[in-house]
């Protein structure tokens, strides 16, 4: 450690192997969290090369510099603000045309860049061969050959980097040269904007306000409002001129650009058969094997994650649950030792045999299904399904897990493109009856009123979720959504990057929600041990008794649900003193108590996975809407019943 | 949109196109105010005016559309595609690309 500081920042189209690198280059010194106030996933880590501390930061995976997503906003900003010493752009061989046009945009932000043109084993294999020595000629920036998953090139751009970094190799990037109209354009621009007091280059700024960029019109607006203006009235010239739009006309001349160059390097020799990638393609979309198949995997995921999940609930709750001699021993039975058992330690068992054991298939799972490019063609099957309720076909993963364990969708909602459709599909998601739910919709109304009330209940459960979808939709202001999305060739997931992604996301959860969970527990039991929960009970009497008929004691038991929701109805049976719960409730009001418990609140491990994805605001929103939610239905639900004929 | 059948090119919306059927991009039309981002999205994606785009196949129940686009296979939506115009090129079998 000789205090030598490098920090790179790795960016790239999605789909292009960047995380592997990533993985490759931090090993476990990783660290994964949020940009402050996204819902966008920062990846940290450092290493140690040739005498340097090396910072990496995996920016987002995007296809553009612009902002209207906060995946670029966050990377545009970072590479112009926070001036990363060397931008490693990881290109996709296979796909150079795409990439290269994200390369033009980043060489526009005027930042040392060395390129990692990747997978060049899948390309070959695709029959396209690069010539990266001329690849670097045209474009001014070292160029190296990767095969991420192999480890191939990794030691070389780490090399390349330290060389700019000290100066002894130059990189400086050639600009695109757009047309001529247009370039005499950029540069009138470029000059008025030049003391715009902006963090970005002048000829950035100047291409991007013709490209009708808003925030960096918003910026200039604040210094220059003259230069927007003057902006506006080349636009218009240029318009007149071209017959297309100015933003279209730049994003078609950087196109062109991209283009060019692809040709100049690639040579391309189609492969006589269609790859077994090919082939698994038309099947998994086909429009009748596609769904089979697909029903198939989500099937067998949701039975891995529950089977292995459940394997290991048990091992950690009767691991964990033996420790309590020992605890009897050391604090000695009584009050004291009650309230910390019940309160602290039994929070840590719910935390750790709820949450965690699922969490961790359902991580690899959900990896193993990104990086192998699955997703994609789920999302491109149920798109239109999901379409109804505002949310494209991504959508439809987190929805299926919420049956399960609401905590891994709510995480799996990071899958969507934009914060908003996040946030609805986090919302319909926490209505899902999760297993827990599961427990007291079967164990009481399947079991004392009837099997088909049971399916009924799931029925109507779906139907709120869809309307509610709908509303949501409605009411969240944003932009409508539209599929567009990358259907990258399959691949085998990397081993290693699924894991160590795996690992490093539990960790994050673990510092997130236990805390909430611990101290949600031991609130709930001093409360109970005190006795000011007896005095909760009866203040809840008008909505319990009144509102929606039944005993007084679930107050209690719905309070408790919310650190489990089975809890409800473990609590009910101990609560009424019967064990035949019929004996206590009418089918009324067993129905009506499912019907709650069904929606009124995400428990706690949910509601800390939400604060941890959207933050306390957000969170609290959507739990206070559940909880009325729940109620109106409840109370609803009550009088049909009864004036339909039910006792 | 405007079609002129009689002289075998005509400017349809990309969702008119059967599987399998090519058409060259003449522009991708924004609708209104807040929708501006798809489009630019759209073009970022490669959808700019000239660009060669072949649909593969539909997804059913009037879902996506899968198409080759700049060497790459992108899903887009039923909506998206409609807006995006092609002009329809007479293919002839064996026809070498480039």
């Amino acid at each position: 450690m000789n205090g030598k500081k490098l920090v790179i920042a790795l960016a790239g189209n999605a789909n292009v192997g960047k995380s592997v690198i990533f993985n490759y280059l931090t090993k476990l010194h990783q660290h994964i969290g949020n940009w402050p106030g996204k819902t966008v996933e920062k990846a940290e880590g450092t290493l140690h090369f040739k005498g340097y501390t090396v910072d990496v930061v995996d920016l987002p995976g995007i296809y553009s510099l612009s902002t209207y997503s906060t995946e670029e906003s966050i990377s545009r900003r970072f590479i112009a603000v926070e001036k990363p010493d060397v931008v490693i752009n990881v290109i996709d061989a296979s796909v150079l045309e795409r990439n290269l046009f994200f390369t033009l945009q980043l060489m526009e932000l005027e930042t040392p860049i060395v390129i990692a043109l990747n997978q060049v084993d899948v390309a070959s294999k695709k029959g396209i061969q690069i010539d990266f020595e001329k690849l670097e000629k045209i474009l001014g920036v070292p160029v190296v050959p990767t095969i991420a998953v192999k480890g191939v090139g990794i030691f070389k751009l780490l090399e390349k980097a330290v060389e700019i970094f000290e100066g002894k190799l130059e990189a400086k990037p050639r600009q695109v040269k757009y047309g001529e109209e247009v370039e005499e354009r950029i540069e009138k621009l470029a000059e008025a904007v030049r003391d715009s007091g902006l963090p970005y280059p002048a000829r950035y700024v100047a291409i991007k306000l013709l490209e009708g960029d808003r925030e960096i019109q918003e910026e200039v607006e604040k210094s220059k409002p003259q230069a927007v203006a003057l902006a506006r009235s080349l636009g218009e010239e240029l318009e007149r001129l071209h017959g297309h739009s100015c933003p279209t006309l730049i994003t078609s001349e950087r196109y062109q650009a991209a283009n060019y160059i692809a040709r100049e390097v690639q040579k391309l020799v189609p492969p006589v058969k269609p790859t077994l990638g090919e082939k698994l393609h038309n099947v998994t979309t086909h429009r009748v094997a596609g769904y089979l198949i697909m029903a198939a995997s989500l099937l067998s995921l949701f039975f891995f994650v529950f089977a292995v999940g459940n394997v290991f609930s048990d091992i950690l709750t009767s691991l964990l649950y033996g420790f309590k001699p020992f605890f009897e021993r050391v604090l000695g039975a009584g009050f004291f030792e009650e309230l910390v058992w019940e309160g602290v330690v039994e929070g840590l068992i719910a935390g750790a045999s709820v949450a965690l054991p699922y969490i961790i298939p359902f991580y690899l799972a959900l990896y193993f299904l990104e990086d192998s490019g699955y997703l994609s063609r789920i999302a491109f099957l149920m798109d239109s399904i999901m379409h109804k309720m505002g949310l494209h076909g991504k959508a439809f993963i987190p929805l299926i897990l919420g049956y399960g364990c609401n905590v891994p969708a709510c995480l799996g909602c990071r899958i969507m493109e934009t914060q908003r459709e996040r946030l609805i599909a986090a919302f319909v998601t926490t209505l899902v009856p999760c297993a827990a739910r599961t427990v007291i919709i079967l164990g009481l109304v399947g079991r004392f009123v009837g099997i088909q009330w049971a399916l009924m209940l799931y029925a109507f459960d779906l139907l709120v979720v869809f309307l509610l979808g709908r509303i949501a939709f409605r009411i969240l202001p944003g932009e409508p959504t539209g599929l567009i999305m990358e259907m990258p060739d399959y691949r085998l997931p990397h081993l290693k990057t699924v894991l160590s992604q795996t690992w490093f996301r539990l960790l994050e959860f673990m510092k997130i929600a236990f805390p909430l969970i611990i101290v949600s527990t031991f609130t709930v039991k001093l409360l109970e041990a005190t006795g000011i929960l007896r005095v909760f009970t009866s203040l809840l009497t008008p909505v319990t008794v009144a509102w929606l008929g039944l005993p007084a004691e679930t107050g209690i038991t719905l309070l408790f649900g919310v650190l489990r929701k089975e809890l409800a109805l473990i609590m009910l049976a101990t609560l009424l003193g019967a064990a035949d719960l019929s004996k206590a409730l009418t089918p009324v009001q067993m129905t009506v108590f499912t019907i709650v418990s069904m929606f009124y609140i995400p428990c706690v491990a949910t509601i800390a996975t939400l604060v941890m994805e959207f933050g306390w605001r957000k969170a609290l929103v959507i739990t206070l809407s559940e909880i009325v939610l729940a109620l109106i239905l409840g109370g609803l639900s009550f009088r049909i019943l009864i004036l339909a004929g039910l006792t | 949109m405007s079609s002129t059948a009689d002289t075998g090119v005509s400017e349809v919306p990309l969702a008119m196109l059967r599987d399998g059927e090519t058409g060259i991009v003449v522009s991708v039309k924004s609708g209104y105010g807040k929708a501006w981002g798809l489009k630019k999205r759209l073009m970022d994606m490669g959808i700019t005016p000239g660009t060669r785009i072949t649909v593969v196949k539909s997804a059913p129940f009037h879902g996506p559309m899968e198409i080759l686009v700049r060497g790459y296979r992108l899903a887009i939506g039923r909506g998206m595609a409609e807006r995006i115009f092609v002009r329809m090129e007479e293919t002839r079998a064996g026809c070498a690309e480039k």
